[in-house]
């Protein structure tokens, strides 16, 4: 998602063709040895640009069909739909989380010691931070501030979940005592008055511990 | 500078006030030892110097150890002495002048009050100084009432040479003719009247009699030669006599001794109430700085620099505090000397000058004022050694005691309190001093023990004041926080105002004592009183003539005289005062401690005398003992008849014989004091104006009648007694310092407190009342202890004297008053900064406080 | 050999219905030139850990040995001694002597050991100077912000060249950056100068700086752990946040 609109971006501030394109949001990264781009991306999302009709060829440097060399240029929409993406925030996604899962489901199935889950998950989270910590000293604030920002979000981020996994362990005692949710297996066939299924009378809610 | 000093002065730098405040303690404990200490060698020295006339060229100056007369010839013994090159006998009086007798001018002050009658052999005492005359001549060995005087005194009295001066004597006024004028006299002593020996013999009726020779020994002696020629002499004398420098004036030493070491005990109480406050103080220090001490143990300082830093920062303040307490001091006693001239001078005839500084005195009092803060601090820097190190890490919040307050020093305090009350029951008067103090001292033991209660007890009074505010509880709980603390300033304030309450107990039975006897004693119609009353050794007297027409007077009752000599016995110096028994008994008498009124019959007939109080401790001696006292002419026996006061002669050892025997003993015949009564329906108004003319050829006397002399004696008590109360109130001082100290730092510690009281909405008002109320709280604490105290160590010091002086005691309820108040207006006084500071804090400050 | 050796290290606070096991037969062992993180959850021992180790207090049960030497059968004026020479130690707060300043408290563990202050000084200076402090020589602890006040508590404790630094919370007082800062400090310490340093904290942040991370729980160690992975680790991560940014 974000891909397609800073190629939108780039060609917002002035009409480029695909490989100039391509080589300008590399560089905005941090170099192909961070990120490298497929160029057939790129010029993927430049034709989907088109048929939404946020972006045009323009009609300058036509000279032949290579798509390499076509230029494009932001239309009124595109402007406007770019606007609009930079007026509003980036939704977060926090809820999938694999370590969660491992957690819930050792707990439940009392096939693992949560808490030797959480010290390994501890272990490795600062081992990164560790190294995240280590990489960012090494970047040079005058000319490498994206790396250093991002590194800055990992650790943070890395501190965050530690903090977390924390909150974790204290409630460890009330999480184990939990019962298991067992989903209901609907029988075949309209339910009768009373029975599970039912709507007469109203089911007891159950309570997810999640 | 080396790490202790550094921190030391920094801490002390950085509290500025509190600095102030404990170092003021102790500058106030110096000024009092100083300054006192100071002012009476001072007076001492003017005395002597006073008496010692044209001392300065002689190299020594015999005299008779009772200070009395002896006969001329005894100057034949110095013939054969060698080493001796010339001596010269005189006799020399200081002769009291009645105000205005020189300028005739009541209106201006009087520069002269007294003269040095000299009688000299003129030649003779040329040998040993110079007169150089100015004006007219020297004296011729054949003049008889001439005199040559200093300019000075020629100036004062408006003469030249040729004109005629008249001087009080014995016969009244004698006319001496100025035959020659000296130079001015530089010094304080009092200005000379040269006539020859044998014109002050018949002025003083000490006929044949000398009391002065002065001996120059030969040129270039050393110190070991003139020891051993002072030795010849002494051993040529024999031991009535003395070579070495002159001191007359023996009983007014012996009194100002006695003050000297009142007011010494003074500046000690002062400087022991000054350690109270020091303790108090780093106590406090300790505990703000646990963090501080926890960090440098754990950075690696031992116990022993902890100790070290506490000490110098207390050796730093004692420094500072006797520094400014010996400049201040020295200042004080300039203050005293000035203020005191006038009326001393209507006792005694000196001239005070500046103070006189002793070097040692300078070094004992340092040593005192670096040596109680010291000792003050010595506690607890050995508990700030004790902080350990990880107080650094887990500072704990302003030590709240929870420990037990009724801990050992509590008991100790009892046990003591209890065998007190038993010593002055026992009535065994060894006991009874000490007992007192050790009174005081188990009152402040037990102090801590019961702040609690008394400070609920009179926290309830406090808080109906405050009952709108709400804070009356704050300042309540403030207290009882640290009971210890609050402990230590009550005691301060105990000792202070227990002393205050004591001297009014001491001051109100005194005086209730002393009048009566006045009544008793003095109830005369009329009185010839001479100018000093009590040192009788230096007023010129009258010959009994006086006294003889005054009898002939009709309406005249009864004339009871006074004689004086002065003596030895015991190796203590003695009044000895003639009396006529009958007479004396009817006009005037004396209070029995042992023995009666038959004693009056005993003196009289036998060689028996009584004694006063004073004489009896002095010497030691029982009441049927025998005694020796020592005369020009050897020891004469006498036998103890009885021991009984009155009260001009309360205070010096003195014993009354009959003038007989003071006659054939002393060959004294000058009457010093007169004191008459009329008959019964005689003609009072025609018999005073008699007794009036009479006594205008002796201006020497005045003539008052008894009942103006009692009201002069009465205004003199109560002057005295109130220099007493001021000097006493004095001593309270020190408690205001304590308890403004303890507010400092009670409202310092708690600037976190105070802000977040703020921070809730009290408002600054109520922040001002709440240490108000705990001020006042503190001083009703103090206050009470003190009047307990202090109504005790009363009671302690009146039973005590009462073997000196007998008197009952009486409840000092203006003692107890003042007390009362002065505490209390102590307590808001000391309030008065704390409560200003309190409210003015800022409360985002305060709550940022560490 | 190792630096620190803590054996059954147990401290028992209080006594009888009331006692507390703070430390529960703890062994640790530390290498010269180590930078160890001990962390855990509050009221788990680390502190008291730090304590018994600096000598700052005695342990109920077990010894502490420090370069070779226990410390149980010192007396107070030779672990005091220790801790002037051997050890160095950084607080959480209050740090310094609020009437002395920065130089003078740098200066503090060799004046202590009799040195003259100015010679101290002189040592004390370089280390501030290292520190980035050389401006800040004559100003009092109330002149500085937080991270210079640290930053002069590491001089000081370094001033004396102790084999052994000890810091309690360090950066517990300070603002993300400071923490940082310090916490960097405290990796050079060990990194370019050698020291070993055992560091308490409780901010997992902080903690990524140091080499070894012990865990404490309930007066027990109940894990321990090394960070450095591999080189170009934190290359990897970076790639891989970047990644997640994709589609």
């Amino acid at each position: 998602m974000s891909v397609r609109y800073a190629v939108l971006g780039l060609i917002s501030q002035k009409p480029r063709h695909g490989y100039e394109t391509r080589v300008v949001f590399e560089s905005l990264v941090g170099g192909d040895e961070n990120w490298e781009v497929k160029p057939a991306q790129i010029y993927t999302t430049l034709d989907r640009l088109e048929e939404a009709g946020l972006v045009e060829r323009s009609s300058d440097l036509g000279e032949g069909e290579e798509p390499s060399r076509r230029v494009f240029q932001v239309t009124p929409q595109g402007e406007e739909a770019l606007q609009e993406w930079f007026a509003s925030p980036v939704p977060s996604e926090h809820q999938r989380d694999e370590f969660f899962i491992k957690l819930i489901i050792g707990v439940a199935c009392r096939q693992a010691d949560p808490e030797r889950l959480i010290q390994t998950q501890r272990v490795l989270l600062f081992q990164e931070m560790h190294a995240a910590t280590n990489q960012r000293e090494e970047y040079d604030p005058h000319t490498e501030m994206a790396q250093i920002l991002l590194l800055d979000k990992a650790i943070m981020h890395l501190e965050a979940d530690l903090r977390w996994l924390d909150m974790i362990e204290m409630r460890l005692e009330a999480i184990k005592e939990q019962p298991l949710p067992e989903p209901e297996i609907r029988r075949r066939g309209r339910p009768r008055k009373g029975e599970k299924g039912s709507t007469y009378p109203p089911p007891e809610k159950v309570v997810s511990p999640l | 500078m080396n790490l202790q000093l550094t921190l030391a002065v920094r801490y002390l730098a950085g509290r500025k006030l509190r600095t102030a405040l404990t170092t003021l303690a102790i500058v106030f404990g110096v000024v009092l030892i100083f300054g006192m200490n100071t002012v009476m060698p001072t007076l001492i020295a003017a005395l002597q110097a006073n008496v010692q006339g044209a001392e300065g060229q002689a190299d020594f100056t015999i005299t008779n150890v009772a200070g009395d007369s002896f006969p001329a010839d005894v100057t034949s013994r110095l013939q054969d002495i060698d080493g001796i090159r010339a001596f010269t006998a005189s006799l020399e009086r200081a002769v009291n002048l009645p105000a205005d007798f020189v300028d005739n001018n009541p209106a201006r002050p009087d520069r002269i009050m007294a003269v040095n009658l000299i009688g000299i052999i003129p030649e003779q005492a040329r040998s040993i100084r110079a007169y150089p005359i100015l004006e007219g001549r020297y004296l011729n060995d054949s003049d008889t009432a001439a005199t040559v005087i200093s300019q000075t005194l020629a100036d004062a009295f408006s003469v030249k040479a040729g004109d005629s001066i008249r001087l009080p004597s014995i016969s009244g006024l004698t006319e001496l003719s100025v035959v020659g004028i000296l130079p001015a006299d530089i010094g304080p002593e009092n200005e000379s009247v040269l006539v020859t020996l044998p014109q002050a013999q018949k002025m003083t009726g000490e006929s044949g009699n000398v009391n002065i020779i002065r001996v120059n020994v030969e040129a270039f002696a050393d110190m070991a030669r003139r020891t051993e020629i002072q030795g010849k002499i002494e051993a040529a004398l024999g031991k009535n006599y003395r070579a070495g420098t002159l001191m007359a004036g023996e009983e007014m030493f012996g009194t100002m001794e006695l003050a000297q070491i009142a007011l010494s005990m003074f500046g000690a109480l002062a400087l022991f109430m000054g350690g109270f406050i020091i303790f108090n103080t780093f106590r406090t220090v300790v505990t703000e700085r646990r963090r501080d001490i926890g960090m440098l143990r754990a950075l690696g300082a031992t116990r022993r620099t902890i100790i070290g830093a506490i000490l110098t920062e207390g050796f730093l303040q004692g420094l500072l505090g006797s520094a400014i307490g010996l400049l201040f001091g020295y200042w004080m006693a300039f203050g005293v000397l000035k203020v005191a001239q006038g009326p001393l001078s209507a006792f005694v005839n000196i001239k005070l000058g500046t103070p006189i500084v002793e070097p040692g005195l300078v070094i004992l009092s340092i040593l005192l004022g670096v040596g109680v803060t010291v000792l003050a601090g010595l506690l607890p820097a050995w508990s700030a050694s004790r902080v350990t190190p990880l107080e650094a890490l887990r500072p704990t919040v302003t030590e709240v005691e929870f420990t037990r307050q009724t801990g050992r020093g509590f008991w100790a305090g009892m046990v003591i309190l209890v065998l007190t009350v038993l010593a002055i029951l026992s009535g065994q008067s060894t006991l009874i001093l000490p007992g007192g103090i050790l009174f005081l001292v188990g009152l402040v033991l037990v102090a801590p023990g019961l702040i609690r209660p008394f400070v609920s007890l009179f926290g309830r009074v406090v808080g109906f004041a405050t009952v709108r505010q709400g804070i009356g509880g704050l300042a309540q709980s403030n207290l009882t926080r640290q009971p210890s603390r609050v402990a230590v300033t009550a005691s301060t304030s105990l000792l202070g105002l227990a002393v205050i309450v004591a001297a009014g107990g001491l001051v109100t039975s005194m005086s209730g004592t002393l009048l009566d006897m006045l009544q008793d004693s003095l109830g005369s119609d009329y009185v010839y009183l001479p100018p000093s009353v009590g040192f009788w050794g230096s007023n010129v007297g009258a010959a009994p003539e006086l006294a003889e027409s005054l009898r002939a007077v009709p309406g005249v009752e009864t004339v009871s005289t006074l004689r004086f000599a002065s003596s030895q016995a015991s190796g203590q110096v003695v009044s000895v005062l003639g009396i006529q028994p009958d007479e004396f008994q009817r006009v005037s008498g004396l209070v029995f401690v042992e023995g009666n009124k038959s004693a009056y019959e005993e003196i009289a007939s036998e060689h028996a005398l009584i004694a006063n109080s004073v004489f009896m401790i002095g010497t030691g001696l029982k009441a049927v003992d025998t005694v020796e006292l020592s005369t020009s002419d050897g020891q004469v026996q006498y036998r103890i008849a009885a021991v009984a006061t009155d009260m001009l002669n309360a205070k010096i050892n003195t014993v009354y014989i009959s003038q007989d025997h003071l006659q054939t003993d002393f060959g004294n015949t000058e009457d010093v004091f007169i004191q008459i009564d009329l008959r019964e329906g005689a003609d009072r108004e025609a018999a005073g104006a008699q007794i009036k003319a009479l006594g205008e050829n002796y201006p020497q006397f005045k003539v008052i009648s008894g009942v103006d002399y009692y009201s002069t004696i009465l205004a003199q008590f109560k002057a005295a007694f109130s220099a007493l109360y001021i000097l006493f109130a004095i001593l309270a001082f020190p408690s205001l310092i304590a308890m403004l100290n303890t507010l400092t730092i009670s409202v310092i510690e708690r600037t976190r407190e105070i802000g977040m009281i703020r921070a809730v909405g009290g408002t600054r008002r109520q922040i001002r009342n709440m240490v108000v109320a705990e001020a006042l709280l503190l001083a009703a604490i103090g206050a009470t202890f003190g009047i307990l105290g202090g109504m005790y160590l009363g009671y302690v010091l009146v039973t005590a004297i009462d073997v000196i002086f007998p008197m009952g005691y009486s409840f000092p309820v203006s003692g107890i008053v003042a007390a009362i108040v002065i505490g209390l207006l102590f307590g808001v006084l000391a309030a008065i900064i704390p409560a200003r500071q309190a409210a003015r804090l800022e409360i985002i400050q305060a709550l940022r406080y560490e | 050999m190792s630096i620190i050796s803590a054996q059954n290290l147990t401290k028992i606070f209080g006594s009888g219905a009331t006692a507390v096991t703070a430390l529960d037969h703890v062994n640790l062992s530390v290498n010269p030139g180590e930078f160890v993180a001990i962390m855990g959850p509050s009221g788990c021992g680390k502190s008291t850990l730090l304590h018994l180790i600096g000598g700052l207090d005695r342990p109920s049960d077990g010894k502490v040995v420090i370069d070779g030497t226990s410390i149980a059968e010192m007396n107070d004026d030779r672990i005091t001694e220790l801790r002037r020479r051997k050890i160095g130690f950084v607080f959480q707060f209050f740090n310094l002597i609020p009437v002395l300043n920065a130089i003078e408290n740098a200066a503090l563990p060799i004046t202590l050991d009799g040195v003259k202050p100015a010679e101290a000084q002189k040592k004390a200076a370089e280390w501030l100077t290292r520190f980035g402090l050389s401006s800040r020589l004559a100003s009092r602890p109330d002149q500085l912000s937080g991270g210079e006040q640290q930053r002069v508590a590491i001089a000081r404790a370094l001033a004396a060249e102790p084999a052994l630094i000890l810091a309690d919370e360090p950066t517990g007082n300070l603002d993300t950056r400071s923490g940082d800062e310090i916490a960097g400090l405290m990796r050079d310490v060990a990194k370019k100068y050698g020291r070993t340093v055992v560091m308490v904290t409780h901010d997992p942040r902080i903690a990524a700086y140091a080499d070894r991370i012990v865990f404490l729980k309930d007066g027990k160690i109940v894990d321990e752990t090394l960070l450095e992975r591999n080189n170009d680790g934190g290359a990897a991560i970076v790639a891989q946040k970047i990644r997640e940014i994709g589609d």
